[in-house]
């Protein structure tokens, strides 16, 4: 069985490396991008089954990435996670983590939150498109 | 010679007649009106002063009763001198009214001495009359200044109180506008700090996972280390996270709301929080309630907040209270006017809402500074000292009011929060 596929995109090498350490001791494979301008490029490689992308980067926007990234007929079916460390607590509670549509991780997060979260997107992805992932 | 004044016998004493002589100049001098009046009330001796001021000639007046000169309603006043008179009694500066032979009326002084023969009875009464017409008119001209002089004192005063009151409103605004300034410092701040402190905490606590991980068989030690790191990322989070919950207490996205089922959401919030601590809630929600424009998630986060203090002021157990009700402001108080500047208007309807714990109550010490930022009396780790600054900041900003106290007797705190109702539930506007 293929492992699951999770691309990080975040301008924090270290906080990409911890995380990609920890998915892929968990048993995902993991892609990462410190350069948000070089997402959409790495997400057409590597064709991951879920992205998680930063919000707030030097020079680009986690939304103008994830809008690129979407536009593209073979990506835009990947569900797309923002981790962002602006939101509060209270927003992200009150919401479900869900803010406009969209869902978010509000850093910082445990591994074990990362894992239910990529476990819970796929399941909807699986629910609403009813094809394997 | 106009004044046949009977006050000296005719004499043919030389010496008589230059008195006599001196007293007519004297009589004729005058300005004054000097009037003789007969006992029978006809005028018998009118000087030159006298037709200067009523405007007939001696002439035309000896003869005639007194009453001539006299308004009619005035009349009562010549039964009260004659009756004065008689008695033997002398009249000083009694001012009325008397009427000119032309009908005007005029303003006089009147004083008023009897006259007597050498037996001494009353035989008539000598009257010295002033015009005080002018001197009246002064007077009332003096009045009417006086009273639109305190008109416009009034007005001025009028004028003051309400230059105070913009005076007290503009600092009142200027403080709000302070505040809010501080508050938008604060926010940039946060937003700032947040984002560069949540990554750095993000990478700890990542690689603490990783570590509890990766090492295959860790000791005791180890473990212990673990927890503590990642307790204390979750402690440094905490405190960032209620910064820019204290940051972005200043947007509203306030829609109609009903207050009770806010309180019902906000109580299924903390029910872990309850059965964990043994603590029983009980709902006392009226029925009915009007509307409220509220942010639903900020109100429900300010009830989480009150509630999770409530539940922790009870530490071995106890009962929280619920409480909602609709009333109306009835007098002018601390937060109450009659202005539109006024938090609330008398007579606005309100909806008041009530969370009580059965807890030791808190000290007055405590209670002065329970929503200053920062303040805490919550051990480490457990408080960050914001959450009653943002729980004030949310109320603030929804036009409402929020207090704590210990409740009679002692036993336990009592937080109340006031809010306007905008609609009954019959759908009539109130506020």
């Amino acid at each position: 069985m293929d492992k699951i596929r999770v691309l990080l995109i975040d301008d924090e090498p270290s906080l990409t490396r911890m995380l990609k350490l920890s998915l892929e001791h968990r048993g995902y494979e993991v892609r990462v991008e410190n350069n948000g301008a070089y997402g959409l490029t790495v997400a057409r490689d590597f064709l991951p089954n879920l992205i998680f992308l930063d919000v707030i980067m030097p020079d680009v926007d986690g939304g103008d990435v994830a809008a690129n990234i979407r536009s593209d007929p073979s990506l835009k079916d990947v569900p797309i996670v923002f981790l962002t460390a602006g939101v509060s607590k209270e927003t992200t509670r009150v919401k479900g983590n869900v803010i406009g549509g969209q869902t978010y991780l509000a850093k910082p997060i445990s591994v074990d939150e990362v894992v239910r979260c990529i476990e819970k997107t796929l399941a909807q992805g699986k629910k609403k498109t009813g094809t394997p992932s | 010679m106009s004044v046949r004044p009977q006050v000296e016998p005719p004499s043919p004493d030389l010496k008589a007649a230059e008195t006599r002589s001196r007293l007519e100049a004297i009589l004729n001098l005058s300005r004054d009106g000097i009037l003789v009046i007969a006992k029978d009330g006809t005028i018998a001796g009118w000087n030159r002063g006298a037709e200067g001021i009523y405007g007939y000639p001696a002439g035309a007046i000896i003869g005639r009763q007194l009453d001539i000169l006299v308004p009619y309603d005035r009349l009562h006043e010549l039964t009260e001198i004659d009756r004065s008179i008689q008695r033997g009694g002398t009249i000083q500066d009694f001012e009325t009214v008397r009427l000119r032979s032309d009908g005007a009326p005029i303003d006089v002084s009147l004083s008023i001495a009897p006259i007597r023969d050498e037996r001494g009875h009353v035989t008539g009464a000598l009257v010295i009359a002033r015009d005080i017409t002018v001197v009246q008119r002064a007077i009332r001209e003096a009045a009417q200044s006086s009273e639109k002089l305190s008109d416009r004192e009034r007005m001025l005063r009028r004028a003051l109180l309400a230059l105070r009151q913009s005076h007290e409103d503009a600092k009142t605004t200027q403080l709000q506008l302070v505040q809010s300034a501080k508050l938008e410092s604060i926010g940039r701040l946060a937003a700032g700090v947040a984002h560069e402190v949540k990554n750095p905490l993000a990478v700890i606590l990542f690689a603490i996972d990783y570590l509890a991980d990766a090492i295959p068989s860790p000791d005791e030690n180890a473990i212990t280390a673990l927890k503590d790191a990642r307790e204390a990322v979750t402690r440094a989070d905490s405190v960032i996270r209620g910064l820019l919950d204290f940051s972005t207490a200043t947007e509203l996205s306030p829609t109609t709301q009903d207050v009770n089922e806010v309180l019902r959401r906000a109580l299924q919030l903390v029910r872990h929080a309850l059965t964990k601590a043994h603590v029983l809630a009980v709902e006392d929600l009226g029925d009915g309630l009007p509307e409220a424009m509220l942010d639903r998630n900020k109100i429900e986060q300010v009830f989480v907040n009150l509630m999770i203090n409530a539940i922790d002021a009870m530490p071995s157990g106890g009962t929280l209270i619920l409480r909602s009700r609709r009333d109306r402001m009835t007098e002018v108080g601390r937060e109450v006017g009659v202005r539109k500047t006024d938090q609330f208007q008398v007579g606005q309807s309100i909806i008041v809402v009530e969370v009580e714990d059965t807890g030791t109550g808190i000290d007055e010490n405590v209670r002065a500074r329970l929503f200053d930022p920062f303040f805490t009396t919550k051990p480490p780790g457990k408080g960050t000292g914001l959450g009653l600054a943002v729980c004030k900041s949310i109320v603030a900003l929804h036009g409402g009011t929020i207090r704590i106290e210990n409740k009679a007797g002692g036993e336990g705190t009592r937080a109340t929060v006031v809010f306007r109702s905008i609609r009954s539930r019959e759908g009539r506007t109130d506020g």
